[in-house]
């Protein structure tokens, strides 16, 4: 009992944030209900995020009725890799992911070989709602196939590795590398396996990381360092990040994003209700940043001021960057 | 932000201090027992008049019956006579029933029956009485008697209090002459009475004859005088033989005043014969029957006002937000993880259809059945609807199984499942089914054992008969409950399984 106390205190002086605080504090206080839509179905999200100029995978099309499947040779056109999406799947269940294309079938990321009646089942699949979470009709995305970025190769077990940023009314507050595992079967969710490797706001170099609630320095599958990498192009994250609370309005996101091998940095989703995890792999709290975020806004709204992404990721970083390498 | 915390703090403030004020209402005003296996005493006494009825005569028999306005709250009160007339009326404030007949012949016998309780009484009235009287004429050798024996009782006395015991200590010392000049050689208690009056009149104070009966069971008694003075702000008692001041609490009055205590026109050799036994009864039963036979409506407004099979309803019902506050607790502030939020209160409700132990079990057969068939289904990619009713049915098909099963075995056990936890089987099972799907099996059977703990642990206070007694008649606590659960909706501190997650930060 005392052990735990002093469990509870600790913690509290490290500023880790439990689910009990993110939800009364900062879900349930910054993001309105109504609001949700926007972020749950990745279409609208899409839709959004080209008209505020924010930079996305590109859409080859949407697909929201049976009879629409028809169209589906030309939404592909003669483009040799796409992938398909539920709008409203979570958990990355129902996403089919197409490499090549093989005489008249279609080769996924994963080697099999399917014909095009399989893709139109899928897409079927996806409409009566199969992946969608509550089982509601849905509509299928057809979109733009990320290619990663070949930096993450080394310490990457297939898959697409993501990038997410806590973003707390449009300032960032923490950032994390996602790497799939082997055993996350690809998926970059940290519940199913994947490593999440705390970032460097200022820097965009990794830190350590954690695997399943544990601290960690190496990728399990590959035995490589994750810390001490340079992620390209982080300046542009950062700002893409920071961007997306005009975009959705929600005040509590957490932002998902790939970089791309040509197109740099790209919105995959945004979440509603981010998880705690990324605490572990950055090993510092989230109560003290977003604490420090809130003072400065509301500094900021008795001057009456507003700030823009660019002079919130400054901020960001100055106070959040920086962090002194770990002792190993 | 701010407002909002204080408007939630004034509303916990206002829905706790009120649940707390009703419930000590009920507690403390109304006397409402606090446990369903509190009794109390309940007095059964009967009266039973005989006399020979003079023939071609018209038979009027008058007795006085207890006025009802004492510590005592009459439950049942009935005169059980043939072909007699009953009337009933009051005078200086005691109480008369009046049994007449045209024409009577033989003997007869007459009941008048009383059930009582100490419980429940309203409350007390100002009691007023005399303070003064007129001093009753005596003459020659008893006045001087009289006055020799006042002499030292003045002498021994400060007030009516102590005058009186002193009094009636003298008299009671029957070798004293002038004692035995007052009484005449009759030293009954009526005779005492008699003497004590006389001597209290010379000195001004009022006294009054008042007839009682003893609460003990078995015993024949008759009625037992004692005395009583207005000493201008209560009534005190006094025993006339002994000078004991205050009446002791098992004694009824039955009459006040110097008539006997049945008076018969038309008829003789009038006898009356008490016989008392006593019961003991369920305090919230003699509360509602108390209820019913006096003007305190306080049950009126509560939920025994209800139907009986509609209370029945309710206690299950108003026991469940009890099941939600244990969920509440262990995954707020536990951490435990379950299927849904309200799942393992139904789960626990259905568990009282089957019993605990049987429930698990049942329980564990039927979802694993049920996942193992939804698994299956899953490769034939059906929709949400058909999906589901395949799997309702096949649990229907597997209650009825085990149901036949069972009976066969002997065991009746099995028969006891209900409709009701049917639906929440195949939701459990659908729940669970997608929780596989999304988290992996690890985290399914988690969430199953955390389902069940759950449900296990609300199924097993929502079936402790004191609380369920407790909540269904001080319903008020209901708002202590949801003042607690508004605290907790605000509630940032960590879960107990967080600190565990969360230990990977204090290694170094």
């Amino acid at each position: 009992m005392l052990g735990l106390w002093k469990t509870w205190k600790a913690l509290e002086a490290k500023g880790i944030m439990g689910i009990n605080r993110r939800n009364a504090d900062y879900v349930l206080k910054y993001n309105k209900r109504n609001l949700y839509p926007i972020v749950d179905d990745k279409i609208i999200t899409k839709e959004r995020a080209i008209a505020a100029g924010i930079d996305v995978p590109e859409m080859y099309g949407v697909i929201e009725t049976e009879k629409g499947i028809d169209k589906l040779r030309d939404i592909i056109g003669d483009r040799p890799d796409f992938v398909v999406k539920p709008a409203q799947g979570a958990g990355g269940d129902g996403i089919l992911v197409i490499a090549d294309r093989f005489e008249d079938r279609y080769r996924t990321v994963s080697g099999k070989i399917i014909s095009h009646e399989e893709i139109e089942h899928q897409i079927s699949s996806i409409l009566t709602g199969l992946y969608s979470l509550g089982g509601h009709r849905d509509r299928a995305l057809i979109e733009y196939r990320v290619t990663p970025d070949p930096i993450f190769k080394s310490i990457s077990y297939e898959g697409v590795p993501d990038i997410r940023i806590i973003v707390l009314k449009g300032y960032p507050v923490m950032a994390m590398l996602r790497l799939p595992t082997r055993q996350s079967g690809g998926k970059a969710n940290l519940h199913q396996g994947a490593i999440g490797v705390g970032v460097d706001l200022a820097t965009g170099v990794t830190l350590r990381g954690t695997w399943l609630n544990n601290k960690i320095s190496k990728h399990p599958d590959t035995t490589n360092s994750v810390d001490g990498v340079q992620l390209p192009n982080w300046d542009g994250f950062m700002k893409l990040a920071a961007g997306c609370y005009e975009l959705c309005g929600l005040g509590y996101i957490g932002v998902d994003m790939v970089l791309d091998q040509e197109k740099g940095p790209l919105i995959l989703e945004l979440n509603a209700r981010p998880g705690l995890n990324i605490q572990i792999a950055n090993d510092c709290g989230l109560t003290h940043r977003t604490h420090a975020v809130e003072a400065r806004l509301a500094e900021l709204a008795k001057k009456g001021i507003t700030e823009t992404p660019e002079e919130r990721v400054r901020f960001a970083q100055e106070l959040f960057g920086h962090v002194p390498k770990a002792e190993i | 932000m701010r407002s909002l915390n204080l408007h939630l703090k004034v509303l916990i403030t206002l829905l706790v201090g009120l649940g707390i004020l009703i419930t000590a209402y009920q507690i403390f005003i109304l006397g409402i027992p606090l446990t369903e296996d509190e009794t109390d005493d309940l007095w059964n006494i009967d009266a039973r008049v005989e006399f020979q009825a003079s023939p071609r005569e018209p038979v009027k028999l008058q007795m006085f019956v207890p006025p009802l306005n004492q510590d005592y709250v009459s439950l049942n009160e009935s005169f059980i006579s043939n072909n007699y007339g009953v009337s009933i009326n009051r005078a200086d404030g005691n109480r008369k029933v009046t049994w007449s007949a045209r024409r009577a012949s033989g003997k007869q016998t007459l009941y008048y029956r009383l059930v009582l309780t100490k419980r429940y009484s309203g409350e007390q009235t100002k009691s007023e009485g005399p303070i003064f009287r007129d001093s009753i004429p005596v003459e020659g050798a008893e006045k001087i008697a009289a006055e020799a024996l006042l002499a030292p009782i003045r002498q021994h006395s400060a007030d009516v209090e102590t005058f009186i015991s002193e009094t009636i200590k003298r008299v009671n010392n029957v070798n004293d002459d002038n004692v035995k000049l007052l009484l005449a050689g009759d030293a009954s208690t009526p005779n005492k009475a008699d003497a004590i009056e006389l001597l209290l009149s010379i000195a001004h104070v009022p006294m009054e004859r008042v007839h009682t009966i003893r609460l003990a069971a078995d015993v024949q008694q008759s009625p037992e005088l004692w005395l009583r003075s207005f000493n201008g702000e209560k009534w005190l008692y006094f025993n006339p033989e002994t000078g004991q001041q205050g009446l002791p609490t098992d004694r009824l009055i039955w009459w006040i005043g110097d008539d006997n205590l049945i008076k018969l026109e038309g008829g003789k050799q009038a006898q009356v014969s008490f016989t008392l036994s006593n019961s003991e009864m369920n305090a919230i039963r003699l509360a509602k029957l108390t209820d019913e036979n006096t003007d305190a409506d306080f049950l009126e407004y509560s939920m025994y006002g209800l139907p009986l099979s509609t209370q029945q309803t309710f206690q299950i019902m108003l026991v469940i937000p009890i099941g939600v506050l244990v969920i509440l607790i262990l995954r707020n502030l536990g951490g435990l993880q379950t299927l849904g939020t309200f799942t393992p209160v139904l789960i626990a409700l259905a568990f009282r259809e089957t019993q605990l132990g049987f429930g698990i079990i049942l329980f564990t057969i039927i979802t694993a059945l049920g996942l193992s068939l939804r698994s299956y289904l899953e490769h034939l990619k059906l929709q949400m609807l058909p999906r589901l009713s395949v799997v309702l049915t096949f649990v229907v098909v597997l209650i009825a199984a085990i149901s036949l099963l069972s009976h066969k075995l002997g065991l009746e056990r099995g028969l006891s499942v209900a409709l009701f936890p049917m639906v929440i089987l195949t939701m459990t099972i659908e729940r669970l089914s997608i929780t596989w799907e999304e988290r992996g099996g690890g985290h399914a059977f988690k969430v199953a054992i955390g389902t069940l703990v759950a449900a296990t642990l609300s199924h097993l206070l929502m079936s402790v008969p004191q609380l369920v007694y407790f909540v269904f008649t001080f319903p008020a606590i209901l708002m202590i409950l949801v003042g607690f659960m508004l605290a907790m909706g605000r509630y940032r501190g960590y879960r107990l399984t967080e600190l565990f997650r969360f230990k990977a930060f204090l290694k170094d």
